[in-house]
């Protein structure tokens, strides 16, 4: 059977006028999928589509098969977590994450059972009672995901679910995804902490404008990214010799030495011959080498690369 | 030739001197109503009863004028006659109030920056007492300066040491001022920190003259008694106002809007008291609303 | 040299719930960092420094100020980035910095050089005439930090600055913490939840944990003494190139996708790792010091039994 995916077929949604996603077209296999890209750039229009929230002007969507246009299905598949902090009034943690799963039309012992466990993933048993006006931003966002996960969906939607959670909750969490994605179940999610999302995903999609401009493992994107050639970083005490010496080997297309004199930042089109090349001239150099690192095999430059700077909406 | 590089410096100069800091809320405030025309012709007409009376004093002292329409005299100049231009007066900056005060201290409840201010060295008492100077400023211009100025008119128009016999007169029109003003501005303001829509804030400043007026009249009437007037504001004013003038207190004394309702007489000391209530009250729902961090329990 | 902040038995109370519990600390470093989990007193800490607390008991100086007694001193010194919007939205951008630093106490023309010339240094100058409530919220961001530092305060406080910023507007704004730091002649406290913000700002860090310092430690120190721990990432490594590096005397783990972690004894030198590299053709595309210093830091003050200082 093959994999169940998600599929965006030729997806174009506006808003009036103004342009929320244009023409993009995705399929997106199990494990964890960051959606990245600055703010305005159609991330959440992306899960609102999803989630069937809202309808694309053009184009179909299915998620798992069930086109959003059919909530009663697709709803029990998908658990969605918005990224605005908003809740009903006077309810306690408990009673919001409940009362929605009875919507889902289950028995109450199982609805509370379910209930408990979510609260138990998400470290908020003892705040459960608690009215959730009164919780602060960090448990907030707890219960929303607990409510978003409480069903047990294949699929979750979270709009930037680390937001405003301290460094243990967030470890915490991305922990909760890795598990899920290795059960095989789809988690979207949609961030700015790039170093996190290159930790943490599978594969990436970078939005910009509305468009979807790259999409797949990061090393692939980054390796489909021809016009750049590979930025190595190399901290060592002889920059000049080092670079002299790999010029000789015709490798490198450009080196730069940094502002303190201590490090070469070299381009190369091949980067396994550079590495193997640097074995070797470390030793017949003497160099002292301090660190070395790929200067742009993350997210965060693949980032720069292909929305840059000035990406965003001013 | 020299490149000039800005980056970030701190400050080393003068600061300027505490006390005043508060006023910067005004001028500030000021400075926003001046560049909108409704304000200015709004201002051009509250000067308009003060010009008709000046015009009556004067019309009053002039021979000529009196002898040409055959009368000893076209108006009394007494303490009604004042106590009346108070009333109209009082009338224009209750207007004012509701046009000004909203806007006063809602907008920066709504976007949570009063906790900018009060990071400063700035305290709540002097955020109040700068908000509170816009709308007192405005409303003496309107009220007790014109008065005081008409009383010199008069006196030097008069002569016969009108000016000195007549002293209690000036003492009514700038305590009877301040005490509608104080009231008027620490009721809006109270109201723009509570209310968040603008225009609800000045419905409800109506609403609480003239609504409570009608309560009032409502408890009086049910419960056979004449303490409901406690709440009605244009009866408290009007006695503070007729026994500050000296005038004889029944009904219907006092000044335009600002009526005394009932001819058995509550004591004079409870209207004061009650009005005195209003303000702590006002004074207490700002200091509930004007902190620096909300304590949620 | 003098103290930025130091901290005396302070206890802040809600009614009956201890949220502070007797802070006593010394704070030096130019520029402090303030981590802890959600409900550990973050915000409370910086809301009585700033006086919207009263303590319940034991106090706090800045700068040698009592926050009790010269509270209206202190705060003279203060700029303060909060972590909520806080703007007055229909005022322009320049207009509501100048209101701010007048209320600081700079004299009307200063305040307005300043306005103008701090919009220009945040990156904003071409929107300072707008009126606030259009702004974006990068932008938003940047105005706020725009009016915390107008007004040349000694010390800053920033609370989340990165909150909701973008890649690129996040590495602007540490770029413009950093250049502060270095060059504004003032020391800030940064409270955040993401540990690399802190780890690029901050020399010193305090941590707090339920109402109790957990934690309070020098960030440059336990930089330099992690020059022993190695992290790499090789490829076309296996069994024998691991066993190899043990034999020189490291103690080495290998991970899965090549990832190695050693620890170097004195007397091993990097070449040495590089001659067995090259002897057995293995890539080593990363080598780097032990980074996450802070993140251990970290786990191991949440770790510690409650009280431990």
């Amino acid at each position: 059977m093959p994999e169940p995916r998600i599929v965006f077929e030729n997806v174009s949604r506006f808003y009036g006028e103004v342009l929320g996603v244009n023409r993009v077209n995705l399929s997106i296999p199990p494990g964890i999928t960051s959606l990245v890209g600055p703010n305005g750039s159609g991330k959440t229009t992306l899960m609102n589509l999803m989630a069937g929230l809202i309808r694309p002007s053009r184009g179909s969507i299915q998620v798992l098969g069930v086109p959003p246009g059919r909530p009663e299905e697709l709803f029990r598949k998908m658990g969605y977590c918005t990224q605005f902090d908003a809740f009903p009034k006077g309810l306690t943690g408990y009673q919001f994450i409940y009362s929605f799963l009875l919507v889902h039309g289950m028995l109450e012992s199982e609805a509370d059972k379910l209930t408990r466990e979510a609260l138990e993933r998400v470290s908020m048993t003892q705040a459960a009672d608690r009215l959730v006006a009164a919780y602060s931003k960090g448990m907030r966002q707890r219960i929303k995901l607990a409510q978003a996960i409480a069903h047990r969906p294949r699929v979750l939607v979270l709009d930037e679910p680390l937001n405003g959670l301290d460094p243990m909750a967030r470890a915490e969490t991305i922990a909760l995804f890795r598990q899920w994605g290795e059960e095989g179940r789809h988690v979207i999610v949609s961030s700015h902490i790039l170093h996190e999302v290159d930790r943490i995903s599978d594969q990436v999609i970078l939005l910009s404008h509305g468009y979807v401009v790259a999409e797949g493992e990061i090393q692939g994107v980054r390796s489909e990214v021809k016009d750049q050639p590979m930025q190595v970083l190399v901290r060592c005490d002889k920059p000049a010799v080092l670079a002299a010496r790999l010029f000789e080997r015709d490798n490198v297309v450009e080196a730069k030495v940094s502002n303190d004199g201590k490090g070469l930042l070299v381009g190369t089109r091949d980067a396994d011959s550079l590495y193997l090349l640097l074995n070797r001239i470390v030793l017949d150099n003497g160099l002292e080498i301090e660190a070395v690192a790929p200067a742009d095999d993350d997210v965060n430059s693949v980032y720069q690369y292909l929305i840059g700077s000035e990406g965003g909406n001013a | 030739m020299a490149v000039f590089k800005h980056s970030y410096k701190g400050y080393a100069g003068p600061l300027t001197p505490t006390w005043s800091r508060f006023l910067i809320l005004p001028r500030y405030a000021f400075e926003e109503l001046r560049s909108k025309r409704f304000y200015s012709i709004f201002f051009v007409i509250t000067m308009l009863a003060p010009l008709i009376f000046a015009l009556l004093i004067y019309i009053q002292h002039n021979l000529s004028v009196l002898k040409m329409l055959n009368v000893r005299e076209v108006i009394t100049v007494d303490a009604r006659f004042f106590m009346n231009l108070l009333g109209w007066q009082s009338m224009m900056a209750f207007f004012l109030a509701a046009f000004v005060g909203p806007g006063q201290i809602s907008p920066d409840l709504a976007n949570n920056a009063l906790p900018l201010y009060l990071a400063r060295p700035f305290s709540r008492t002097e955020y109040v007492l700068g908000k509170m100077s816009v709308l007192l400023i405005l409303m003496s211009i309107m009220t007790w300066v014109p008065g005081l100025l008409l009383y010199i008119l008069q006196s030097s128009l008069e002569a016969n040491g009108w000016f000195g016999h007549n002293l209690r007169i000036a003492g009514a029109i700038f305590l009877g001022s301040w005490i509608w003003i104080l009231l008027l501005s620490l009721l809006a303001l109270a109201l723009s920190a509570w209310v968040k829509w603008k225009p609800m804030a000045g419905g409800l400043l109506f609403g609480v003259f003239f609504v409570a007026g009608g309560f009032a009249g409502i408890i009086n009437l049910i419960l056979r008694t004449r303490w409901g007037n406690l709440i009605n504001i244009s009866h408290l004013i009007g006695a503070v106002w007729t026994s500050l003038f000296e005038q004889p207190m029944h009904r219907g004394s006092g000044a335009v809007f600002f009526r005394v309702s009932r001819a058995e007489e509550i004591p004079i000391w409870c209207d004061w008291m009650a009005l005195l209530a209003i303000c702590a009250f006002c004074l207490y729902l700002l200091s509930r609303k004007i902190r620096g961090a909300e304590v949620v329990r | 040299m003098q103290p930025v902040i130091e901290l005396d038995h302070l206890e802040v109370r809600f009614g009956e719930r201890i949220i502070l519990k007797k802070l006593n600390g010394t704070l030096t470093g130019r520029a402090i960092g303030l981590l802890g989990p959600n409900g550990a007193g973050k915000s409370t800490l910086i809301n009585t420094l700033l006086g919207f607390h009263q303590p319940f008991a034991g106090t706090a100086r800045i700068f040698g100020k009592d926050i009790r007694t010269e509270a209206k001193s202190v705060r003279g010194l203060i700029g303060y980035m909060p972590e909520n919007d806080s703007f007055i939205a229909n005022m322009t951008g320049v207009h509501f910095v100048r209101l701010m630093a007048e209320l600081a106490g700079l004299p009307a023309e200063q305040a307005m050089e300043r306005a103008h010339e701090a919009f220009f240094w945040v990156g904003l100058g071409e929107a300072r005439y707008r009126q606030l409530g259009t702004y974006s919220l990068g932008m938003k961001q940047m105005a706020k930090l725009a009016q915390a530092i107008a007004h040349g305060p000694k010390l800053l406080f920033l609370d989340e600055p990165t909150n909701g910023l973008d890649p690129p507007a996040r590495a602007r704004m540490i770029q413009l913490i950093q250049e502060i730091r270095d060059r504004g002649e003032l020391s800030l406290i940064l409270s955040s939840h993401l540990l690399r913000d802190v780890d690029e700002c901050c020399d010193e860090v305090l941590i707090l944990k339920d109402g109790r310092i957990a934690a309070s430690c020098n960030l440059e120190e336990e930089r330099r003494a992690n020059r022993k721990f190695l992290e790499l990432e090789t490829r076309g490594a296996n069994g024998t190139f691991t066993a190899a590096i043990e034999r020189l005397g490291c103690e080495a783990a290998a991970f899965p996708n090549g990832r190695m972690k050693l620890v170097m004894p004195d007397g091993v030198e990097i070449r040495q790792l590089y001659a067995l590299a090259a002897e057995q053709n293995v890539q080593i595309r990363r080598l780097n010091h032990k980074r996450d210093s802070l993140e251990d830091i970290f786990l191991k003050a949440m770790e510690a039994p409650d009280g431990g200082l």
